[in-house]
């Protein structure tokens, strides 16, 4: 078969496990796009809480608002392994047959749970309820039947990584990849079993959700980031692995028992006090020093690159990890300021930005590699047609990000005043808080943040679809430019 | 209880100075790297003054928040981390960048 032209959208450019990762990242958009809208009703419904009342409760939404932000996530992350593999382990994807397969239960599983969640909403509360509703565990509310289904779909992925890369070549990213894997998946299990003490089935449920997020997430964007940096910067193999075991040695160092800022409240030992003070303290310790190597390596490749796209939302990355995860979290992370903050939209405003900076970033960071192959390693840098669209699409999801953070954060400053210090956080003191002027600005400036950031996703999948087309010229290749600048 | 928690009226500062030291620290480290890379030493002074910075907010914030004991030593053990790890981030950086030493 004739290879497709350049510039032409066709997945015969691609690998296997490339063409079964344009799948995931295709459904990862669709829940993207999901997670925006239903986050737009959401917020809409702070203002307006009339607003669909009975027949798409606040609840619901925010329910599937926030599942869809870490279904998407999920999918994007497994799509770019997938995406690397082949790549990564010098060898086609072992049992692709079956990935694809699982690919199509796993897709059509959400969008029953989904279904049901809309259409169906709530059940007697009972085992009925659990199994095939809802399980009730806040981010992670998938009915029972739907988490087996979850963990029998991931572990054929972890078949897949493993049976590939013991056939063809073991490096270090896919051996830090194989056990990261092994800890996600296995602390999903952590969240999969009833008790009626609330207590201990929230200490759990902080293993799947701070665990994944602080831990295990954040490595496999290592793993994901060190992938892109060679490929798109052309960074050696043997400096970015040597940083990624740096890094997972300083994430999980403070990470892991950073655990301890769930545990404050919610009727566990004192000593968590101690364990989560002393970790979340140090916490963004690694995420500060990590400045110097990144003016250390801009320093040294001067930014020339494949795929300008691609280094722009790395670049996003950066800052909305720092800003999202360490500022933001650490202002209100001490026991002592915490009292007034934990669960209020200050807490919010951070899982915005958190989430938004840390991993929304990297998957759309992946999205352009997966373009830019897509269309036969088309050239994306400077000069390339319609470039306003994916530096629009850039600046206006950020900056509405922004605009949300800093708005929730407004909200969430006075609820930590009036409902938690002044009314000591009492049931009328909740209304005193929701309903007072300046929550209710923070409100209307965070479905500001919102509009923009539809418009910038508008735009985002307009490029994504679009971008390279038409285009002649070949990628940079930032290793060949290496090699003939050294022969030079 | 095991914490004391900050005063409304030191709410607000107490926030500000836990942003702050985050953002000094990494002030502190981008000058001390970019002084390092371009190998211009006049930065240098201003890095360790975003370190102060960074001292005087971790002080304020220690001072709110009621710290004693194991929170003061969490205190020092957080001036020494900032201090130190820019340091041990650029000899890392010197050590798997052989050839790119500037």
């Amino acid at each position: 078969m004739a290879a497709a032209a350049i510039g032409v959208l066709d997945t015969s450019h691609l690998n296997g496990g490339q063409k079964l990762a344009v799948k995931y990242y295709t459904v990862a958009i669709v829940l993207f796009v999901a997670q925006v809208l239903f986050g737009i009703l959401a917020g809409l419904q702070f203002l307006y809480p009339d607003f669909l009342y009975g027949v798409l409760d606040f609840n619901v939404n925010r329910m599937v608002h926030i599942n869809a932000m870490v279904v998407w996530m999920l999918m994007g992350f497994i799509g770019s392994v997938y995406w690397l593999l082949e790549d990564e382990a010098g060898t086609p994807v072992v049992g692709l047959k079956l990935g694809e397969i699982i690919f199509y239960v796993l897709t059509g599983a959400v969008a029953v749970v989904v279904l049901v969640y809309l259409f169906v909403q709530v059940g007697p509360g009972n085992d009925m309820t659990r199994w095939f509703i809802n399980e009730g565990r806040e981010y992670i509310e998938a009915p029972r039947w739907a988490d087996i289904g979850i963990v029998v779909a991931v572990l054929t992925f972890f078949f897949n990584v493993v049976a590939t890369v013991m056939k063809g070549r073991a490096t270090g990213i896919t051996g830090v990849l194989i056990a990261d894997l092994l800890a996600l998946f296995g602390l999903y299990l952590a969240g999969m079993f009833y008790t009626t003490n609330v207590s201990i089935d929230q200490y759990w449920w902080w293993w799947v959700i701070h665990l994944w997020v602080e831990a295990t997430w954040e490595v496999l964007v290592g793993v994901i980031m060190a992938w892109a940096l060679m490929t798109v910067l052309g960074t050696r193999r043997v400096v970015v692995q040597t940083w990624l075991y740096i890094e997972v040695a300083l994430m999980f160092g403070s990470g892991i028992l950073g655990l301890g800022h769930h545990y404050f409240w919610i009727g566990t030992p004192d000593y968590w006090f101690w364990i989560g003070g002393f970790f979340s303290a140090l916490e963004p310790i690694p995420l500060v020093a990590m400045v110097v190597h990144a003016v250390y390596d801009s320093g040294a490749h001067k930014m020339r690159n494949s795929n300008h796209p691609t280094l722009g939302w790395v670049i996003a990355h950066a800052f909305g990890n720092f800003f999202g995860a360490g500022v933001w979290g650490f202002m209100h992370t001490l026991p002592q300021v915490n009292l007034y903050t934990h669960g209020t939209q200050w807490t919010t405003s951070h899982g915005h930005l958190a989430f938004f900076g840390a991993y929304a970033t990297i998957n759309i960071a992946m999205f352009y590699v997966a373009a830019q192959k897509l269309r036969g390693n088309v050239w994306m840098g400077a000069g390339i047609a319609g470039a306003w669209r994916w530096k629009w699409a850039l600046f206006l999801l950020n900056a509405g990000m922004l605009t949300m953070t800093v708005a929730l954060l407004a909200s969430g400053y006075e609820q930590s005043f009036i409902e938690r210090a002044i009314e000591g956080a009492t049931w009328s003191g909740y209304f005193a808080g929701q309903s007072h002027p300046w929550f209710v600005q923070g409100m209307q400036w965070r479905m500001w943040g919102g509009w923009v950031m539809l418009l910038g996703l508008a735009l985002l999948l307009w490029d994504l679809f679009t971008i390279g087309a038409g285009e002649t010229r070949k990628a940079y290749s930032p290793s060949e430019d290496e090699a003939a600048r050294t022969a030079a | 209880m095991i914490v004391e928690p900050v005063e409304v009226q030191d709410f607000l500062l107490a926030v500000i100075a836990g942003a702050l030291i985050v953002l000094a620290g990494a002030v502190y480290a981008l000058l001390f790297a970019i002084s390092r890379i371009q190998g211009r030493p006049g930065l240098m002074p201003f890095a360790y003054a975003a370190y102060a910075t960074l001292v005087g907010a971790v002080v304020f914030l220690a001072r709110a928040a009621h710290f004693s004991g194991f929170w003061t030593f969490i205190a020092v053990l957080m001036l020494l981390g900032y201090l130190l790890a820019p340091h041990g981030v650029w000899r890392l950086c010197v050590g798997t960048h052989p050839e790119e030493v500037p």
